[in-house]
Formats: structure tokens, C-alpha cells, sequence
């Protein structure tokens, strides 16, 4: 007799179980539809700003670089964006390597006699009554020469087949974030009563600040279509010994989804109520 | 007939219209409001297929037809901005709120709209400053 009802147990059971899971179905309908609410998933398109239906290809053609830490810069960020843009973007990228625009770190400068030039064109606006620009905003200037030569961009243009060029500024350091910051600690006193104490506790930090700048350049007219600016930093403590390579990567990982907003379209992914 | 008894079957004639056109006109607006809720209800249907553009259409005329109906105006706001007219979506949810303030609904789907809204704007100014 048990072996006949065992089956059968195991069939009353399934029975049950499809039996429950729609009386949950039924129930869950009927809820939402007398709630008279619907949460329904939505994604929000954002365009590209940048309309490049013209283009087939894109160059990364390599960045004036500054920085006093030990990583090569430009090669890295070339590397890292042709990876991203062949994953991410409809363009092709094109395989190939320029020469580099130049390092303006200091110790570079120096090297190429540069310093001297400026200090002496410095000393010659003091004498001269006129308006005297910092060392960064010279650096700046000359990164721009460079990145704005619309005849060079031309003529690496019709090298590579009219392609996107993407090209531009990239300045990576660190600077010391330590300070006072105040702190509260409740202790208890002889007779056990609560009792605040603040003080001032000194954290030493180190700060790696990125500034990238990004020029936008027509193949074929060398002429910049667009600009952009992004600046980040991540704060490091004492005790968290961050490599600058490892920086570097932290922070063009927030950088990048920007980036790649100007060439591609993005979607925002969230959630709405419909009402009935 | 005297002009008294004329005077009244007058104005008599005159209130029976009054009355009949006002209960016309209250059926109207109800038969209206019916239709406006049909119009939600299969909006909101379609749009859990995915058919979004079928869904702000009848949002839209659920609007057309009862512009008071904070439903379809939410609804409607929440089509805009899944097809990326953040304008037209932020008129919307406003108009929602002014006509249901303190629907807990529309305000949670406002602020989430606007959130997106103020970042896509902050990096609109960014792009234009370059």
C-alpha cells in the first residue's frame, strides 16, 4: 500500500506546488492592479555629442604629455583608448604609431633649453612693463601651437584616409592632501559619566590629479571639430601605498565612460511608475 | 393665456433645458474621463511590451481628453524621457505634480528624472564651455 501511495503523494504535491505558484501569480496580479501602479524598466538614450556618421576611422594620434612620475603616459593612454574605442565604437581604429608630440615636464624642458628661453622672455616682459604669464599658461600655449597646426593634421589626415584624429593634452601628478581634520571620542570619566573629547588628528594623503585634455581633429580639413576637459583625482592615505601606474588606471577608468559619451551614444538604465 | 401664465411656462421651458443640457454635459465629461482611462490602461499595457511610442500616443490623447488626469501626465512625462525629451518630459511631471502634489508616485519618478536631467544638463554647459 505505501509503495502505491508514494507516487501518488509526490503527485499531489507538484499539483499543490503548480496550484500555489499560480494562486501567487493570480494574487500578484491582482495586487498591482488594484494598487493601480506599475514599476517598469526604462533606458534613456543620450546622444553622442559629437556626430561622427562622416567618419569610417579613427586615429589616436598621441599626446603632449607632463608629469613627474615614473609612466609613460602618452603610450599608455594611446594604448588604453584604441582597446576601448575598438570594444565600444563603430569606428575603426587605425593601427598605427606616430611619432610622439612631446614631453613638458620640467625636466624634459631643461633638457631641451627650453627653461632658459622662457626665463629670459620672463625677464624681458618684467623689464618691460608687460603683462607676465605663468610658466603653465606658457606650457599651455606652446602644447597649443602644437596640437593646433592645422597642416600637420592635415598631412597625417591624408596619410591614414581622412580618418577622426584624436589627439591632445595630458598632465598627471601628485600632490599632498595631508591636513588637520577634527575628531569627537566619547570617553568616561572617574565617576563613569560620558564625557566628549575633540582633537585634532593630522592624516597624512597624497593626491593623484589627472587633467586630460582631448582636441577632436578633421582629417581632412587638420582643423579641431572639438574640445574637451576633464580633471579627476584620487586621494590616497599613508598606509595605502598606490603605485602611479595604478592611479593612472583609476582614474582614466572614471574618465572613460565621458569619453566615450562624445563618440557613442550611452544609455541611462533606472526604473519608473506607470499609474493606471 | 395671460402673459402671467405664459411668463412662467417660459421660464418652466428655459430651466428644463438648463437642467437637461448641464446632466448632458456631466454625462459628457464622465463618458470623457472614461475614455481618458482606457486610454491609460492600454498605454500601459503596450509600453510593457516595449512599444513606447504607442504608449505616449495614448497618454497623449488620455491627456487631450481629461488634462486633469495626473495618471496619464505622469505616464506620459515617463515615455518622454525614455525616448530623450527631457524637456517635454520635465513639463509633464510638473503638470502631474500641480494636479496631484502629493501623489508619492510622480514626486519618486520626478526625482529620479531629475537627477539624470541635472547631470545631462552639467555635461551639455561642460561640451559648450570647450
Amino acid at each position: 500500500m505505501r509503495e502505491r501511495s508514494e507516487p501518488t503523494d509526490g503527485l499531489v504535491k507538484t499539483k499543490r506546488g503548480v496550484l500555489t505558484a499560480s494562486l501567487v501569480a493570480a494574487v500578484a496580479l491582482v495586487t498591482s492592479c488594484t494598487r493601480g501602479y506599475y514599476e517598469v524598466p526604462i533606458e534613456v538614450p543620450i546622444a553622442a555629442k559629437l556626430d561622427v556618421a562622416e567618419y569610417k576611422r579613427i586615429l589616436i594620434a598621441g599626446f603632449t604629455t607632463q608629469t613627474s612620475l615614473n609612466l609613460d603616459l602618452d603610450s599608455e593612454t594611446v594604448r588604453l583608448l584604441k582597446n576601448q574605442l575598438r570594444m565600444r565604437s563603430t569606428l575603426q581604429v587605425v593601427d598605427a604609431e606616430l611619432e610622439p608630440l612631446g614631453d613638458f615636464s620640467e625636466p624634459s624642458l631643461k633638457q631641451s633649453g627650453l627653461v632658459e628661453q622662457v626665463e629670459e622672455m620672463e625677464k624681458r616682459a618684467r623689464a618691460e612693463g608687460e603683462e607676465e604669464i605663468s610658466r603653465q599658461e606658457w606650457i599651455d600655449l606652446e602644447q597649443d601651437k602644437l596640437l593646433e597646426d592645422e597642416d600637420y593634421w592635415q598631412g597625417v589626415g591624408e596619410e591614414y584616409q581622412n580618418p577622426l584624429i584624436i589627439t591632445g593634452k595630458l598632465r598627471f601628478g601628485t600632490e599632498s592632501r595631508s591636513g588637520y581634520s577634527r575628531s569627537d571620542r566619547y570617553t568616561r570619566d572617574a565617576f563613569n559619566r560620558p564625557r566628549l573629547e575633540r582633537s585634532n588628528i593630522f592624516h597624512e594623503r597624497t593626491g593623484f590629479t589627472l587633467n586630460a585634455e582631448f582636441y577632436f581633429i578633421d582629417g581632412e580639413t587638420g582643423g579641431t571639430i572639438h574640445r574637451e576637459r576633464f580633471t579627476e583625482e584620487v586621494i590616497y592615505g599613508r598606509d595605502e601605498q598606490a603605485s602611479a601606474l595604478s592611479s593612472y588606471f583609476e582614474l582614466m577608468d572614471r574618465l572613460l565612460p565621458n569619453f566615450l559619451s562624445i563618440l557613442s551614444p550611452q544609455t541611462f538604465r533606472g526604473t519608473r511608475i506607470l499609474l493606471q | 393665456m395671460s402673459l402671467n401664465i405664459r411668463c412662467h411656462l417660459l421660464s418652466s421651458l428655459l430651466l428644463l433645458v438648463l437642467l437637461g443640457s448641464s446632466v448632458v454635459f456631466a454625462d459628457e465629461e464622465k463618458d470623457l474621463r472614461k475614455f481618458a482611462k482606457a486610454q491609460v490602461i492600454f498605454g500601459i499595457q503596450v509600453a510593457q511590451l516595449g512599444l513606447w511610442k504607442e504608449a505616449a500616443y495614448r497618454w497623449e490623447k488620455a491627456v487631450k481628453l481629461d488634462p486633469s488626469n495626473s495618471s496619464a501626465r505622469n505616464n506620459l512625462a515617463v515615455a518622454y524621457e525614455q525616448s530623450g525629451e527631457f524637456e517635454m518630459a520635465n513639463d509633464e511631471y510638473e503638470r502631474a505634480l500641480d494636479s496631484n502634489p502629493n501623489n508619492i508616485h510622480i514626486r519618486q519618478n520626478y526625482e529620479l528624472f531629475r537627477e539624470a536631467y541635472e547631470r545631462k544638463k552639467r555635461t551639455d554647459r561642460r561640451s559648450g564651455q570647450n
